[in-house]
């Protein structure tokens, strides 16, 4: 059963997972190439200096890629279940409906960890090519809540995506905007270190936001 | 007979808007029973709560004896769904759709599915969004086929079909239901599609259930006089027996339960002049709108 579930939502994002892994991995070696470039054109002094003195973040350019990746994978796997309330097909299948919305959801989350996985352990891979131990550590405190933005993104987009009601679909939309700031406010390397553990439980209560929508389209709002 | 479907006191309002109150009919094992209404009647809305997608506001619907709130997997397991306009996984080609099912359904039989598929000019791997409606009907006929339900509820499944498929759907339907005493609970706009396919219908109106009984039955017991009075101004309408009357000037189309001579005896008895006296024939579509009126 779980292997249908699977099937059906591989069948779904499989472009667009695919496609935003190669670009991820391709902007961060462009990322990499430009600290490379750095190094070489205007010497490691001045490099340091940047960053140790005029708060230059050599990783700020990965700020919105898993927010966009979130977004994709949400967007990929839920709206084609909304084209002509094709969600339905889904609650009618064979096991509950809960379930069945959480085996696709915990499928979309593992695919996006996964790419994410990939980024991750490129960008500490090539930091510490260049970077002392220390500075990699900062940089990725720094990036953790713009991935975790990434799996908030997914959740909430699923939340609205679900959501019958254009009228709940715009509050959910303001007040998801809001909790994504939350995760990309501070532009301070290492600012969220005391953060992070909190941003991540938030993250994981909103993983099953989406079964509220799921819940008022069955009591058939609209 | 065990009843497959029973709604009691079932009871619903969109805001303000009644759909309907205290609508009570059942679906026997082993019937097709055809649910018909104007647009605006209920009809989809009951499909909805037949499946658990809508909470009626009160009342409760009950399938093989579990409250469609509240389906199990197992249940669910043994009611084949057809929604409205034949909706299904259209990024899927039939290959992949028909893998996809097959893993939620232990009784799975493909052959009827691909029987069915041999029918159509279609390549396995052609994505069921590049097919033409028909094809797509007969796609998930297919399916809801190899899903071998004890139930199927199928909503408004003549819509967007040619002749050609329609005729298709409801042949194989039917032939598959009496073969497989299969139960099968279905909504059409299309009334000829119905009268093809049905045995039992239900019929229901803004008032509520105007008929639940056997196509038979009803087909003979409700009748259409058409006559001409010889004064225009003659009112019908109160007379105990008239369920509808359609009156353009002095041309009347009567609709009624009664006997040819419960009527005669009425106008008679009133010393009310007719002329060109006639029972009409009528197939289901005319029944239908002579129960329910034109408007």
């Amino acid at each position: 059963m779980w292997k249908s579930v699977v099937y059906k939502e591989w069948l779904k994002i499989r472009w667009f997972l695919i496609g935003y892994t190669l670009l991820g991995i391709l902007g961060i070696g462009y990322l990499f190439l430009t600290v490379k470039h750095g190094f070489a054109f205007s010497g490691g002094k001045n490099v340091w200096n940047s960053i140790l003195f005029m708060g230059y973040q050599f990783f700020s350019p990965l700020k919105y890629v898993p927010l966009v990746g979130g977004l994709t994978i949400a967007i990929a796997q839920y709206f084609p279940e909304t084209v002509n309330k094709r969600i339905k097909l889904t609650f009618h299948l064979p096991l509950g409906e809960n379930k069945a919305l959480l085996m696709m959801h915990a499928f979309g989350a593992i695919s996006l960890l996964l790419s994410f996985l990939v980024f991750f352990g490129m960008f500490a891979g090539f930091s510490l090519l260049y970077f002392p131990v220390q500075m990699v550590t900062d940089s990725i405190i720094s990036i953790f809540p713009w991935f975790l933005a990434g799996f908030a993104a997914y959740f909430l987009v699923a939340l609205i995506v679900l959501e019958p009601e254009w009228k709940f679909r715009f509050y959910y939309f303001v007040v998801g905007g809001f909790f994504l700031t939350i995760y990309l406010n501070s532009p301070v390397t290492g600012a969220y270190s005391p953060a992070n553990s909190g941003l991540f439980v938030l993250t994981a209560f909103l993983s099953i936001a989406l079964l509220f929508s799921a819940y008022r389209f069955r009591k058939g709002e609209m | 007979m065990n009843n497959v479907i029973e709604c009691n006191n079932l009871t619903h309002y969109y805001g303000k808007k009644r759909v309907y109150e205290n609508l009570n009919f059942h679906v026997s094992e082993g019937s097709i029973l055809g649910l018909l209404g104007k647009n605006g009647t209920g009809k989809t809305t009951t499909i909805n709560i037949l499946n658990g997608f809508l909470q009626p506001r009160s009342g409760e619907c009950l399938i093989f004896g579990e409250n469609t709130q509240h389906l199990s997997p197992r249940t669910k397991a043994r009611i084949g769904f057809l929604i409205e306009g034949h909706i299904q996984y259209s990024f899927m080609n039939i290959r992949q759709i028909e893998k996809f099912y097959s893993g939620f359904y232990p009784n799975w039989k493909p052959a009827p599915f691909w029987e069915l598929m041999s029918k159509l000019n279609v390549t396995p791997t052609q994505k069921i969004s590049t097919m033409s409606c028909g094809q797509r009907s007969q796609v998930a006929l297919g399916l809801i086929l190899a899903q071998d339900p004890d139930l199927l509820i199928l909503d408004d499944f003549s819509m967007g079909l040619d002749p050609g498929y329609r005729r298709l759907f409801i042949d194989y339907l039917r032939e598959y239901a009496k073969a497989e005493n299969k139960t099968i609970f279905t909504t059409s706009h299309i009334i000829q599609d119905m009268e093809r396919l049905i045995d039992d219908l239900l019929i229901i109106d803004f008032d509520g259930v105007l008929a639940q009984t056997s196509v038979n039955e009803f087909m003979g017991s409700f009748k259409r006089f058409d006559f001409v009075l010889e004064n225009d101004k003659t009112d019908l309408k109160k007379a105990s027996f008239v369920v509808n009357l359609d009156k353009v000037k002095n041309k009347v189309e009567l609709y009624t339960y009664s006997s040819e001579s419960i009527v005669k005896k009425y106008l008679d008895d009133n010393n009310i002049t007719v002329s060109n006296f006639a029972q009409v024939k009528m197939g289901l579509e005319d029944a239908f709108i002579g129960l329910t009126g034109k408007y």
